[in-house]
């Protein structure tokens, strides 16, 4: 850039020249700025937000043994295992919840009629994240209990309880009490267990310090939850660590769709501001023939003369873009809000490289001036197209 | 003299007017495939989502209660309830019957089973357990009506990896868990021989595929539901089946219990495809089951389609909007550089208003032309977008042609209005004398 005060004088000059015609141009490099780095910081924020919620479906992440489908006590995990897993991931706690699971012989206080069904037994952080659906009925005061269980909701259909009742469960003359504090119903399999404390389990199936599996609700994009799948696999080379595809995949593909609705749109924003920025250039480069024929006429170069429009566009693009990016980034906090209920994180990356873009479409946009150039001073003064 | 003027003023300086309408009708483009996409994507990302597997379980009502752990069922297979698979095709008889995309029974036996390809130099061969899980794939429903619907389990559960291809109903094949091949050395082309407990005889099955499913199916065998029956000793029957519907997120009105609602609400309620409501009506055409919602799939499902549909809407309306404010910058601009005809005009005799009307009936026909031009490329452009990111071209809509045009025209003039004013107190003699 020169440093000639002269050449900044006739810039100033330019831009200032017409008040009305700055502004417009401002304004469509404005709204193509604002809309460029609200989407991009939003598609950046949709990634981990989708993640989140999808997270909120449970589990996504096994630890079993190597052979678990050949009895029902099976093969066992050592407990210890659950204490060495991370607790944080990528900045975020990881709920992990051990599981030891066997059949026992359960009936309701006061009854006599016993009949099979699964006792897991559970230890460990966030088993409320690890197992999606609700509790139907939940008592808070009961939960302290030692000796406090959960029952799906079916099986307390089946043995006709409610919380705040008794039951009693036999496994090969070990016996276990429990009072249920809640009901849970989530439509899999956990609607027929019964859920007690890790200890009771294990005191009933005779297996102290074993666990069947342990499950793992970890936040992540597919990538960095395949990086954490592969580095437990390496700490736990005797266990099987597998992640739960189901999610993953839908995951994936509707993450696509709003990346590429996103892009689209930013393109198409984008390719309209330059075309609208074009316009209002192409009366420019009208107005400003005799501008030109005087100073080639005075000896200024065609070089120096597109150099004089280049600034132009780029303190138009990096006025327009710093103003507008702003904003954009403001409406992308707002959006998010709307949209995933938790205001956007704003990315700053995106700042600077939508004032970017917006300069580059400034300087796309000043393509009609470069008409310019071929202008005879002689024919211009002389008042011909 | 008046349509000349503005007919000139459109074939004197083309080029000129040509970038103006080019603007408008590309903003127009962009408010028009936005607003077609987002008219048209709902029912289609709903659709999109039944990619996360069946959100309904059918089971039977007299069951005693399963002993499933890590998908294996322990009870025996005298033990608990069984529901005729006859009975399948009325689940497309119900009122919702169109937003039942697919279901498919299963009847799992545990079972013994070896393969002759783990049989080596080093091996004998390795006799183990393991389940076999009976269920549809590609399988043609005959519906009481008399049409047939095909349906399977890799529709109910589109996850489902097969390596090679599906078992075909009917024959003796079969696609085993990919822990289960690596177990039993079994590939596909292989013969499994499999025996449940309470026959005698080996049935051989051949292997024509390997699944992954990052389940518990990976470590059985997925088989025809026939020959799960004939292990099971139990024909024409199935322990659950598994439903994917097509449903509405539920808000609070839906998790309402029917029976405390009032008649209307009654309605309005058994009209909506809540889950809900769907489980009520195959309750109704299965009787002697419990319908469950799979509440993992369910909620996850409501909460991101809510989120997406919002997501779709918002940046419809911020395209909208830059789109309008663009266009309006260009009309603006479109007024602004014909100061010097105006001054002219004005010393002719012409008066402000005469002027006004002038101008607005130019931006007018520009808007109509490129709204016009606008929406006809939008269509192309939203058929573009919508199967390169939904896969599916959204139908044009006649009232969306109305609205860009309304929309074109009043951004235009709005556009357009402030220069104009503006115009309207130019002094002649300044501007003609280049000032």
């Amino acid at each position: 850039m020169p440093t000639n005060p002269m050449f900044w004088r006739i810039v100033r000059r330019l831009l200032t020249g017409n008040y009305g015609r700055l502004f417009v141009i401002l304004l469509a490099l404005g709204a193509g700025a604002a809309v460029t780095s609200a989407l991009l910081n939003l598609q950046m924020d949709a990634k981990r937000r989708l993640t989140t919620e999808f997270r909120a479906l449970g589990a996504n992440v096994i630890i079993a043994p190597r052979d678990t489908n050949t009895t029902s006590s099976g093969a066992t995990l050592d407990e210890a295992v659950l204490a060495q897993l991370p607790s944080e991931y990528e900045g975020k706690t990881v709920p992990a919840v051990g599981f030891l699971y066997l059949i026992a012989e359960v009936t309701k206080d006061g009854t006599t009629r016993y009949e099979p069904a699964v006792i897991a037994g559970t230890v460990g952080r966030g088993l409320t994240e690890i197992r999606p659906g609700r509790r139907i009925e939940y008592s808070e005061a009961l939960e302290s209990d030692p000796s406090a269980c959960e029952i799906g909701a079916k099986a307390a259909a089946q043995f006709n309880v409610q919380v705040g009742d008794t039951l009693l469960i036999q496994n090969q003359g070990r016996a276990a009490v429990c009072k249920v504090f809640a009901v849970v119903a989530t439509g899999g399999t956990e609607d027929t267990q019964i859920f007690v404390r890790l200890k009771e389990a294990q005191e009933l199936a005779d297996l102290p310090g074993r666990i069947s599996l342990i499950q793992l609700s970890v936040t992540g994009t597919p990538d960095s939850l395949n990086r954490f799948l592969s580095a437990l696999a390496q700490k736990f080379p005797d266990a099987d660590v597998h992640g739960i595809k189901q999610f993953a995949e839908a995951e994936g593909r509707i993450y696509n769709r709003i990346s590429g609705l996103l892009s689209a749109t930013v393109v198409l924003i984008l390719v309209l501001t330059s075309l609208c920025v074009m316009a209002g250039m192409s009366n420019v480069a009208v107005e400003r023939k005799n501008d030109v024929g005087l100073m080639k006429a005075i000896g200024g170069s065609v070089r120096r003369v597109l150099r004089l429009f280049l600034a132009e566009a780029i303190l138009l693009g990096i006025a327009g873009g710093v103003a507008g990016s702003a904003i954009g980034l403001l409406i992308s906090i707002w959006l998010g809000k709307a949209v995933f209920g938790v205001a956007a994180h704003p990315r700053w990356i995106v700042y600077p490289v939508s004032v970017a873009i917006t300069v580059l479409v400034s300087i796309v946009s000043a393509f009609p001036l470069r008409r310019l150039a071929s202008i005879r001073p002689a024919s211009a003064f002389r008042g011909e197209a | 003299m008046f349509l000349r003027l503005v007919a000139d003023s459109f074939t004197r300086r083309p080029r000129r007017k040509l970038l103006t309408l080019a603007a408008l009708a590309l903003g127009m483009a962009v408010a028009t495939a936005a607003l077609s996409v987002s008219l048209d994507v709902g029912d289609r990302l709903a659709r999109e989502f039944r990619s996360l597997g069946a959100n309904l379980l059918v089971t039977p009502q007299a069951d005693s209660l399963p002993l499933e752990i890590g998908g294996v069922d322990y009870r025996p297979a005298n033990a608990g309830a069984y529901l005729p698979e006859g009975d399948l095709g009325k689940l497309k008889t119900i009122f919702w019957r169109f937003n039942i995309m697919a279901f498919a029974p299963v009847l799992e036996v545990p079972v013994e089973t070896w393969s002759p390809a783990s049989k080596n130099w080093s091996s004998s061969g390795v006799v183990d357990r393991a389940t076999l899980i009976g269920t549809w794939s590609g399988h043609t429903v005959p519906i009481p009506d008399g049409t047939t619907y095909v349906t399977g389990v890799e529709k109910t559960n589109p996850w489902w990896h097969v390596d090679g291809k599906w078992f075909a109903e009917g024959a003796d094949e079969c696609v085993v868990g990919s822990a289960f091949s690596i177990k039993f050395g079994a590939k596909a082309g292989d013969i499994l021989n499999v025996h449940a407990n309470n026959s005698t005889g080996w049935q051989k099955l051949k292997v024509v595929g390997i699944l992954s499913t990052g389940g518990p199916e990976d470590n059985g065998i997925v088989a025809p539901i026939a020959v799960a029956q004939q292990l099971a000793e139990k024909p024409g029957q199935y322990r659950r089946v598994y439903v994917s519907a097509l449903t509405k997120p539920e808000d609070a009105f839906a998790r309402k219990d029917p029976k405390t609602m009032s008649p209307d609400e009654l309605e309005r309620w058994s009209c909506s495809p809540y889950v809900s409501s769907i489980a009520y009506s195959i309750r109704q055409v299965l009787p002697g089951t419990d319908v469950h919602v799979i509440r993992r799939v369910v909620e996850g499902e409501g909460r991101v389609l809510t989120r997406v549909r919002t997501l779709l809407w918002l940046v419809t309306i911020v395209a909208l909007l830059a789109a309008a404010l663009a266009v309006g910058a260009s009309a603006a601009a479109s007024v602004l550089e014909r100061r010097a005809e105006i001054g002219l005009m004005k010393a002719l005799g012409a008066n402000s208003g005469l002027v006004g009307v002038l101008l607005a009936a130019e931006q007018l026909l520009l808007a109509f032309v490129g709204g016009g031009i606008g929406y006809a490329s939008g269509i192309v452009l939203a058929r573009v977008l919508g199967e390169r990111i939904f896969g599916f071209a959204p139908a044009p809509k006649l009232f969306v042609l109305f609205l860009i045009l309304a929309l074109a025209a009043l951004i235009t003039l709005l556009g357009s209005a402030f220069p104009l004013r503006r115009a309207s107190r130019y002094e002649p003699a300044p501007i003609l004398r280049g000032e």
